[in-house]
């Protein structure tokens, strides 16, 4: 490795802020993950600098809308900020943690009435404009539609009204016509299904 | 101690609970390992979903609110108002240090991406037929196609069993295209198609 490769090591600027915890943690992701749980600031840099991509289109693929968006992987960033106990080590990687927490926060906002209203103004004021931006994985995508293909139909299509369209139990139930506790479980059955079909389970 | 979250870890990770319910299942997974575990679990599950559908490049302005830089304290808000009233005093230049920051901010970011690049073993090939090369990760786990001289966007694709994955789009920025692909695969053919036709091939050596 070059001298220069050397000093631009990733995070080595924010290196002198980091604790003892963190800095003797195994890898980078544990690292994080402790300084993320101690709320040390550079954690936040970091999370916004690794994660933003994901972040960013997580929100974006639930509101359809920048702004929104860019709002949206703030506010949940800044509640996670706030509430002393929100992230722990016992909730996991923190790159999953934060994908949970924006995209909750999307939900709760594509939820709310007036922003509904106001996102169907500016999905239709909005022509195709950030089409160039947009990257998709064919490889990935495909990998994903695979994999819902190979859920069983009753656990895929709750699971898809409830991961593409947002509903509540109490909407797929009414929907598919079935009892509420059958709905849940068979989300949580094709969710545990297509996450292990991505590798999310070993 | 509360009864155990079973299906809820799915859907509080799909967000389908409202706050109250998420408080109660925070609270009880602090106390129950297991639990915790089939929540972290749900959480990984949806951020695999999540990192396989399209994802967009994110505005320049998503960086860290200055909030998020310092701890509060229970002397902060005094220091605030003192902060504030310097901060009127000085307010332009204030604002071109704060762009100029943030600006660094960016140049550090990009700096990391490249240090990556360059510590991480790769290589380079050039494409046939185009002004372009493609840098390489030797374990295939990235891949940067930059094209000179392009004047439209193209399209990068992957040529494998007879078929061609598309990977992403090259949009010329001034006389530059640069698409960068984080991949966990080894692609040895790569082509630029331009208007549906090939307008360039490399050949990858892992």
């Amino acid at each position: 490795m070059t001298a220069i490769a050397q000093s631009w090591q990733p995070g080595k600027q924010l290196g002198a802020r980091r604790t003892l915890v963190s800095m003797h943690a195994d890898s980078p992701d544990e690292a994080l993950a402790c300084a993320f749980a101690g709320k040390e600031p550079w954690a936040f840099e970091e999370a916004y600098r690794r994660f933003g991509t994901l972040l960013y289109s997580t929100a974006y693929n639930v509101l359809a809308n920048r702004e929104d968006a860019q709002d949206c992987v703030h506010e949940a960033l800044a509640r996670v900020w706030r509430s002393p106990d929100a992230y722990s080590r016992a909730k996991g990687s923190v790159r999953s943690f934060l994908v949970v927490c924006v995209r909750n926060e999307a939900i709760t906002r594509l939820r709310s009435k007036t922003r509904r209203l106001r996102l169907v103004d500016r999905v239709a004021a909005e022509p195709q404009e950030h089409d160039e931006l947009r990257t998709i994985d064919f490889v990935e995508h495909d990998r994903l539609r695979a994999a819902l293909a190979a859920l069983p139909p009753e656990q895929r299509r709750p699971l898809e009204l409830a991961y593409y369209e947002q509903k509540t139990h109490t909407e797929i139930a009414r929907e598919l016509d079935q009892p509420l506790g059958t709905t849940k479980s068979r989300i949580a059955m094709g969710l545990r299904k297509l996450g292990a079909a991505l590798g999310a389970r070993s | 101690m509360n009864a155990h979250i079973g299906d809820d870890a799915a859907s509080y990770a799909l967000g389908m609970l409202d706050e109250l319910e998420q408080s109660r299942i925070d609270e009880h997974v602090a106390s129950c390992p297991a639990c915790a575990a089939a929540l972290a679990q749900a959480f990984d599950d949806v951020a695999a979903i999540a990192e396989a559908e399209p994802q967009h490049a994110p505005p320049m302005s998503l960086r860290p609110p200055a909030r998020m830089q310092h701890k509060a304290s229970w002397w902060m808000p005094a220091f605030a108002a003192v902060a504030a009233a310097i901060a009127i005093a000085v307010l332009p230049s204030a604002y071109f240090y704060g762009e100029n920051q943030r600006m660094h901010a960016a140049m550090l970011a990009d700096a990391d991406a490249m240090a990556r690049i360059a510590s991480s073993p790769h290589r380079a090939v050039a494409f046939a037929g185009a002004n372009a090369n493609v840098m390489y990760g030797t374990d295939g786990s990235w891949y940067c196609v930059i094209v000179r001289g392009a004047t439209k966007p193209m399209q990068v694709a992957w040529m494998h069993d007879g078929r061609q994955t598309m990977l992403g789009t090259v949009t010329p920025h001034g006389d530059v295209a640069i698409l960068y692909l984080p991949k966990s695969h080894r692609m040895d053919q790569l082509a630029l198609v331009a208007d549906d036709q090939m307008v360039g091939q490399a050949r990858l050596v892992f």
